[in-house]
């Protein structure tokens, strides 16, 4: 019974967690700053920034994970709980981009870890942005099994 | 001392300033970068485009019947080099930006073009087809010239067709250089 008034008041709400996995800080621009302001804002959705992995349920991540940042991805990544939603945003994380077949690139994303939503771009638009958290929202409702 | 009442009743008036996107329409920019797309009636499979990539995400795969060009739009990153150092114009940008897609679709996003070769309407050898607007181009000083006849003969079967006719075929932009020169 507990269970099920947590999901349900819980669904209006998924938190965000965006990790750095090497990027040029081109996306995170694009995410934490101009995805945040009033003009986007986020938050009409019930998404909310969050700074700790283990209140977060969708996971956004920028970069095309260096080896050196490969083991530090893993250990945020598994310290979400279940269900998240992974979110790859920009081409670095779907595809290795620019730096794919690098000596240093232990990427892309979905090499290491279960990726479900890419929005791909060079950075992408907020607005695309703003497109894959809906994505990532009822994704994530599917997995929670409250599709609506 | 009382100015900042007129922010407050400005404020009121002029509504929200959050862009109504998701729930609403939301403005496209005209240059926007979106996707990148090829023109299949320009392309010459030249090759250029997968050269100057920066992606890589261009790949293009040539046999005796024609050629394949594949651009995956998830590993493009909108440089626009293609368009540029493309040689027939062929590359465009898009401005559709809706970019967002699940995981399934990743390898669906692709941009794909079989060319085939067809035969020199003289000789019968294998060739590409000439753009209509690029014979037009060439041929624009001989009215006596088909460019739709033209652009089908193979390029050695067009300078014979040419030395027949006694045709001088020049591109425009040279003459405008030649010109410019000439004034200079």
């Amino acid at each position: 019974m507990l269970d099920t008034l947590l999901k349900k008041t819980s669904v209006r709400s998924p938190w965000l967690f965006r990790i750095n996995a090497g990027s040029c800080n081109g996306c995170d621009v694009e995410l934490a700053t101009t995805a945040l302001i009033p003009r986007y804002d986020v938050e009409r959705l019930g998404c909310h920034y969050t700074g700790s992995p283990r209140q977060a349920d969708i996971v956004l991540v920028t970069g095309p994970v260096t080896v050196h940042m490969r083991d530090y991805v893993l250990r945020v990544w598994n310290e979400i709980p279940e269900p998240k939603v992974t979110v790859a945003v920009g081409i670095c994380p779907i595809s290795g981009g620019v730096f794919r077949d690098s000596y240093s690139i232990a990427g892309p994303l979905s090499r290491l870890v279960p990726v479900d939503v890419n929005v791909p771009g060079c950075p992408p638009r907020p607005q695309a942005i703003m497109e894959a958290v809906v994505l990532a929202r009822s994704i994530w409702l599917k997995k929670l099994g409250l599709e609506g | 001392m009382a100015s900042f009442l007129n922010v407050l009743l400005q404020n009121l008036i002029s509504g929200p300033a959050t862009d109504p996107f998701p729930f609403g329409e939301t403005f496209t920019p005209k240059r926007i970068r979106g996707r990148i797309v090829v023109d299949p009636g320009r392309c010459l499979g030249c090759g250029m485009c997968r050269h100057v990539c920066a992606a890589g995400a261009i790949h293009l795969q040539k046999d005796s019947k024609g050629w394949t060009i594949t651009i995956w739009q998830d590993s493009c990153c909108l440089c626009r080099s293609c368009v540029t150092y493309c040689p027939m114009n062929a590359m465009s940008i898009d401005p559709d930006w809706h970019s967002a897609h699940a995981e399934e679709d990743k390898f669906k996003r692709i941009e794909q073009h079989t060319i085939s070769y067809e035969p020199c309407a003289r000789c019968g050898t294998p060739m590409r087809v000439m753009a209509l607007d690029k014979a037009r181009e060439l041929y624009a000083d001989d009215a006596d010239v088909d460019p739709e006849e033209i652009r089908h003969l193979c390029r050695s079967c067009r300078q014979m067709s040419d030395a027949e006719n006694s045709t001088v075929c020049v591109l425009r932009s040279d003459i405008n250089t030649a010109q410019q020169e000439g004034r200079d």
